[in-house]
């Protein structure tokens, strides 16, 4: 009896004391505010600052100083302003973004050139013959970027990814995996965006949908602040210099697109050049433009 | 009392172990060569998993946080050294035929989920019925599966044959691979029940996922 | 030496923790829906299971025997394994880091693991002398790591194949290790 508590009772003892002798010895200096930070992030681990995991920039922020505070979009500005708070540093300005989709084929009425019965993902029917739509600048509906999305923010409607701008915390897992590269992370605030990404030829787009940016660069020419390019082979608008302008050039690349594909953010629905002008008379009123998707 | 009654009852079907959720794994599939074995397996279970609850219950708020996980594993092991004396005294058969897996009831991630998931937060009175519950649907279901394979694999239940002469036992069921195959189909069957149930009330099954290892919290020890 | 190899076979294959001993499933159906995974947990396992089976060896021989103490055997090594993970992840954290990032989430859940402290009770109760309890540790850890290496790929493949909405997950993953179980048995002829 005796015996049996005796041994047990120093078996407890060393391993505790082996165990507080190593947390000594093997100590590693670890940085108290790392904790502090990792604890203030969400903990979602989705990747949007651009490290691996809410850890990895927890202990980013702290080690290097040219890491801003206000990676974390999932977050906000709200835990941006504590991660400053613990790391000492000034909160970046952690634009919050959201994630949007270039393709309104719903509205294009766009061909299929065949029917696919493959597996049901995006990237396998991108595959075949760059999937199935006539355009290879679509969504191709089988929610590939659903599934990367963590916080439920997505879903598929009539073969059209739709985002919740409510759940969106613009983390940015859905742009990678999309096969046809039609998701791109926009800031909520954005005045003007193109509705297609397509980078097709003016004849090739006509063919296959009415809904198409045709490529001919009227908008890039009327912006007067050069805030709209063509490099990568479709229109690109900087948004962070296009917010930085503001609204005096009175949305001049909207008037200068002959299909309307570009369009103010506030503006929904099928596009008729009148709404989308009354649409642009309402934003700057309210002033704060939101993001549909 | 409603509450008591609601803690013990969902252990006998909405969230039964292992069935529903994933816990206790390892024995189910040992010890369910015959109902007899499943049986005394599970009536080991509810004592320890019932007296565990009790005992974390009432320290729970004298325990450090960060060596929670220590105390509730020296809990449960004494708790287990009990058991075993108790069988080696009074049914010293059962206790050879479970062999190791007396022991093994320490790390049976059911006494240490439970303490994590349910223990550790809730007064004593519901700790004692979520262990009695849980205890319970978890000798239920290794009774259950126990007197399946005893049933096709022997041809016998408890013991006591059911069959002619003419039967001839399908061994499989007894050996390893059944085991895996049987909880399996098991597995499949609740789930096909719970999709019925959600499409009859018209929801869409695939918003239910269905229970996997997470319900062991198992995973998220040893990180606060 | 044939001795050896046999016992090898015989922990790999025939008596296959997993498979054949049931032993460790939580980890088994929980670690095994990547490859990546499955190694990292696998070479976990192998490492703990060497280091504590022949400490739990001496604490059976040199202390609990001679105090006549053998029924504290379970309590006992459950403490030793828990404090040593303890051990071995604030060692790697200082030592190793790199082994510490690929390994380190994974020694918490070992505590838990049945397959290390079965392996540490089943050499007891088959009286092994202390340098065959280490190999067939060895053996055995060696055995999980294939068993969950296995099931892992072949899961990654189920992924992306039509199975009914039922059969999803752990249900699909335990009849899948039935039929590997019935592979692994096979085994049994060579020895």
């Amino acid at each position: 009896m005796l015996t049996s508590v005796l041994t047990l009772l120093a078996l407890g003892f060393i391993a505790s004391v082996v165990l507080a002798v190593a947390s000594r010895v093997f100590y590693v200096e670890e940085d108290p505010r790392v904790e502090a930070i990792a604890e203030v992030l969400p903990g979602a681990n989705c990747g949007g600052c651009g490290f691996a995991g809410c850890d990895a920039y927890a202990a980013a922020v702290i080690q290097d100083s040219a890491v801003s505070a206000g990676l974390c979009c999932a977050g906000g500005p709200e835990v941006a302003a504590k991660v400053a708070d613990l790391a000492g540093k000034a909160a970046g300005n952690a634009e919050p973004q959201i994630s949007f989709r270039r393709c309104v084929k719903d509205q294009g009425k766009v061909q299929k050139k065949f029917e696919y019965q493959g597996l049901p993902s995006c990237a396998a029917a991108a595959q075949v013959e760059n999937g199935a739509d006539a355009c290879k600048f679509s969504c191709l509906g089988f929610g590939d970027c659903v599934k990367a999305c963590g916080f439920g923010a997505m879903y598929i409607e009539n073969d059209l990814v739709q985002i919740d701008p409510d759940k969106c915390v613009a983390c940015g897992a859905c742009i990678n995996v999309c096969p046809n590269a039609i998701l791109e992370m926009i800031p909520r605030r954005a005045r003007v965006q193109v509705f297609c990404s397509t980078k097709d030829k003016m004849k090739d787009v006509m063919n296959v949908c009415e809904a198409g940016c045709i490529n001919c660069g009227k908008c890039v020419k009327k912006c007067p602040a050069g805030v709209i390019s063509q490099a990568e082979g479709n229109i690109h608008i900087d948004h962070a210099a296009c917010l930085a302008y503001g609204p005096d050039c009175e949305e001049a690349c909207v008037d200068a697109c002959p299909r309307n594909i570009l369009r103010m953010m506030c503006h929904k629905g099928a596009a008729v050049k009148a709404d989308a002008a009354a649409a642009a008379a309402a934003a700057k009123a309210a002033e704060t433009p939101q993001a549909n998707a | 009392m409603a509450s008591m009654w609601k803690e013990f009852s969902k252990g006998l079907w909405a969230e039964i172990p292992p069935f529903r959720l994933m816990l206790g794994l390892c024995p189910t599939l040992a010890v369910t060569k015959s109902a007899n074995n499943g049986l005394g397996m599970g009536l080991a279970v509810i004592f320890v998993l019932a007296l565990s609850n009790a005992v974390i219950s009432l320290i729970r708020n004298i325990i450090p946080k960060k060596v929670r996980i220590a105390c509730y594993i020296a809990i449960a092991a004494s708790l287990v050294v009990a058991v075993e004396l108790l069988m080696q005294a009074y049914t010293y058969p059962l206790y050879q035929q479970l062999g190791i897996f007396v022991p093994l009831i320490v790390v049976n991630c059911i006494i240490l989920g439970r303490a994590e998931a349910f223990a550790g937060k809730n007064p004593v009175h519901l700790s004692i019925a979520d262990g009695l519950g849980m205890g319970i649907g978890f000798t239920m279901s290794l009774t259950f599966l126990g007197a399946l394979r005893e049933v096709l694999g022997y041809g016998t239940l408890f013991g006591h044959g059911l069959f002619g002469p003419d039967f001839h036992p399908v061994h499989f069921m007894v050996e390893a691979p059944g085991a895996f195959v049987s909880l399996g189909l098991i597995l499949a069957g609740m789930n096909l029940l719970s999709i019925r149930k959600a499409l009859r009330r018209g929801e869409n099954p695939a918003d239910n996922p269905m229970p996997g290892c997470e319900s062991c919290r198992g995973c998220a020890m040893g990180r606060d | 030496m044939m001795e050896y190899f046999l016992l090898l076979i015989s922990a790999v294959f025939v008596n296959n923790v997993v498979l054949a001993q049931y032993l460790g499933q939580c980890p088994y159906l929980g670690c095994s829906k990547e490859k990546g995974v499955s190694i990292g947990m696998g070479a976990a396992v192998i490492f703990v299971m060497i280091l504590a089976t022949p400490i739990t060896w001496l604490i059976q021989y040199k202390v609990l025997v001679p105090l006549g103490l053998d029924y504290l055997q379970t309590i006992m090594f459950i403490l030793v394994i828990a404090a040593l993970v303890q051990l071995v992840e604030m060692f790697l954290k200082k030592a190793v880091p790199p082994l510490y990032s690929s390994l380190g989430i994974f020694l918490p859940l070992i505590t838990t693991n049945c397959a290390v402290l079965g392996v540490a009770i089943v050499v007891q109760r088959e009286s092994f002398d202390l340098g065959t309890s280490t190999y067939y540790a060895f053996a055995t850890g060696l055995g999980f790591m294939l068993a969950l290496i296995l099931l892992a790929s072949i899961r990654e493949r189920l992924e992306i194949s039509r199975l009914p909405l039922s059969m999803k997950g752990v249900p699909a993953a335990l009849v899948l290790a039935g039929i590997m179980s019935m592979s692994f048995m096979a085994f049994a002829g060579m020895i």
